[in-house]
């Protein structure tokens, strides 16, 4: 019994600390920890510890991505998270092309999304065959998000790659090769654009939908 | 009759068995061109009325009912033909079971015999047409209608589901057991099919048509799902190149913050050491110097992102200079060979005045024995003295050895 106890509370302070780091819990990133916020028991106790240093858990994704935000806002917090809503919004534009373009390349009907998996080789060579894959691949790698300044195909996926792990969006499992998986940290990029196009009444689907019959004709 | 009957049905499979092989080309391929190789046997089978033509100057189709009972025996997944006209089985059913009645009232024996049967059959073959139509709409559902390759051909094959889902439900509505109770009054045989069998299948039906209304609908909205999320994406992309100047607008400097956007900073940021600061030099050297430096991993990479890089020359001739331990013992197997006689290796190391240590003597002179070539050591003898250990049995101690010619 006791050490059942024993590994729960273990399990909590890796997740406690994993969320005090400003990451994503998602199944893919961390199943345990996902799990765990999952049952409502551990959620209330992570809860309570964070609730006293002015933290709790938040969650996006219907629910299937967590991550700490903060509890009561001040002028500080206040001026840390519109910092951040920059960040993302300066980030939106770099996503969406790339996630539209690894779609378009790989031919998929779906974006990706947590859970998928991503061949950067089988992606490189179908944007190496294709121009117009190119010159999007180069455009979106001179993004300040991604800052890259090669020429070659090589290089500019490589990089991008490289930053969208650092910034969290993908994972790397095995150093070796080169498989990335999507995260929940995506989806969390779903909603926020979702929450922009309600909010503001951009109605971005029906745009979408109107110009694909526009092409279709 | 009946062994007429027998007779044609047996030829008829016999033709199938006969020509299995075009007839899995035809059913795989959809259709068969007239002439070429077999075309002796397509006559056959176009006689047979196994193979026919849709219309004049077209190529020869398989049978509907050929094709059915391929389907069905191989749980074929492109089939989705369900048939959904319960109407009419229930129709056969009742009419079947008034001419039992009839028959049974005039006491007609063979007659009611023959009815009942035939009732049976029906019954029990709607039942499983039933289960049947369930099953491939199961099927369908487990591998996500992949037998389609995009999103709205999946969203239309559901609707096609979904639509043949409530079809089969309004049918089973139809379904009166007070009424088909009233039919079978109190005939036992007519209750037990009418009412018992039917009942219990069609609850079973029931329920499991609800599960998978309620599996298609889940799996419609997740279709739903992704393909606004691409549209999401395309929309915004759209968006943003017919507005250049277009700034997401401040959705956080509202007094109630969005739950989305409330992300609290890093409290944990990765910590490093200010190796600038003096005053922590003291510490730090002490860190350091218990730090013990396994490095191998990180050297490995270091070496491999940079591009070191090393020419293919002939590896140069060197030599390794004899260990004067070996070269004693070599000398103490030249004097067993001199001498002829068997020597004990201790008292070689004290007559020589040997400077190493007796046990390395020994371990040398072992492995100098074991060490010689096959043909080598069979002209010699190794003969370790010592005792087994007190305690531990297995173990044999050896204080001495003796070396002599074979």
């Amino acid at each position: 019994m006791s050490t059942s106890t024993q590994t729960v509370l273990v399990g909590q302070g890796a997740l406690i600390e994993s969320l005090l780091r400003g990451e994503f819990i998602c199944r893919t990133s961390n199943e345990e920890a996902w799990r765990a916020l999952k049952s409502s028991t551990t959620r209330d106790s992570v809860e309570q510890y964070l609730n006293r240093i002015n933290r709790t858990v938040a969650s996006a994704g219907e629910g299937e991505v967590f991550f700490c935000g903060y509890l009561q806002l001040g002028d500080t917090e206040r001026k840390v998270i519109s910092s951040q809503f920059r960040d993302i919004c300066n980030a939106l534009i770099p996503l969406v092309e790339w996630l539209v373009l690894v779609q378009e390349a790989s031919g998929q009907d779906a974006p990706l999304c947590e859970g998928a998996a991503v061949r950067l080789s089988e992606l490189q060579m179908r944007i190496e065959d294709t121009p117009a894959f190119r010159e999007q691949l180069a455009k979106i790698s001179h993004y300040r998000l991604f800052g890259s300044s090669s020429t070659q195909v090589d290089a500019q996926i490589k990089l991008v790659f490289k930053r969208l792990v650092e910034l969290g969006y993908l994972l790397r499992p095995n150093v070796e090769k080169q498989i990335y998986i999507a995260t929940g940290k995506l989806d969390y990029l779903y909603e926020v654009i979702r929450f922009i196009d309600e909010t503001e009444g951009l109605s971005l689907e029906a745009q979408a939908e109107t110009a694909t019959q526009r092409d279709l004709i | 009759m009946s062994s007429n009957l027998h007779q044609s049905g047996v030829t008829l499979l016999k033709l199938l068995g006969r020509h299995s092989e075009l007839i899995m080309d035809v059913y795989l391929s959809g259709s068969v061109a007239e002439g070429g190789d077999n075309a002796a046997a397509i006559d056959k089978l176009r006689k047979a009325e196994i193979l026919w033509r849709p219309k004049p100057g077209q190529d020869l189709r398989l049978k509907r009912s050929v094709r059915a009972l391929l389907e069905e025996t191989l749980s074929d997944e492109r089939n989705r033909q369900i048939d959904a006209n319960v109407g009419s089985g229930l129709a056969t059913i009742k009419t079947l079971a008034s001419h039992y009645k009839e028959a049974r009232h005039a006491v007609d024996y063979s007659a009611s015999e023959a009815y009942l049967a035939d009732l049976s059959e029906h019954v029990y073959s709607f039942a499983e047409g039933l289960r049947y139509s369930i099953r491939v709409l199961w099927s369908r559902i487990n591998n996500e209608f992949g037998y389609v390759g995009t999103i709205n051909a999946k969203i239309r094959e559901n609707e096609l589901a979904q639509s043949q889902v409530s079809e089969l439900l309004n049918g089973l509505e139809m379904f009166q057991f007070s009424e088909l109770g009233e039919l079978a009054g109190d005939i036992r045989e007519l209750r037990k099919l009418l009412v018992t069998t039917l009942q219990e299948t069609l609850s079973d039906c029931t329920q499991e048509l609800s599960v998978v209304q309620g599996r298609l609908l889940e799996l419609l909205g997740r279709f739903r799902q992704i393909q606004g999320r691409t549209r999401l994406l395309k929309g915004w992309l759209l968006y943003t190149d017919q507005h250049p100047d277009y700034q997401v607008a401040d959705h956080v400097s509202h007094k109630q913050l969005p739950v989305l956007f409330n992300r609290a900073e890093a409290l944990l940021a990765p910590a490093a050491v200010d190796v600038s600061n003096t005053g922590y030099e003291a510490e730090l050297l002490q860190l350091v110097a218990q730090v013990k430096a396994i490095s191998r991993v990180e050297r490995d990479t270091l070496v491999r992102e940079h591009d070191v890089a090393f020419a293919l020359v002939d590896a140069e001739d060197f030599e390794i200079a004899d260990n004067p331990l070996k070269l004693a013992v070599d000398d103490y197997f030249c004097a067993v060979i001199d001498s002829g006689l068997r020597q004990s290796a201790l008292q070689y190391h004290q007559q020589q005045t040997l400077e190493w240590d007796p046990e390395s003597w020994l371990y040398q002179v072992i492995c100098g024995y074991e060490g010689l070539p096959e043909e080598h050591r069979r002209y010699f003898e190794l003969e370790p003295i010592g005792e087994p250990h007190p305690t531990y049995s297995g173990n044999f101690i050896i204080r001495d050895v003796e070396l002599w010619l074979a």
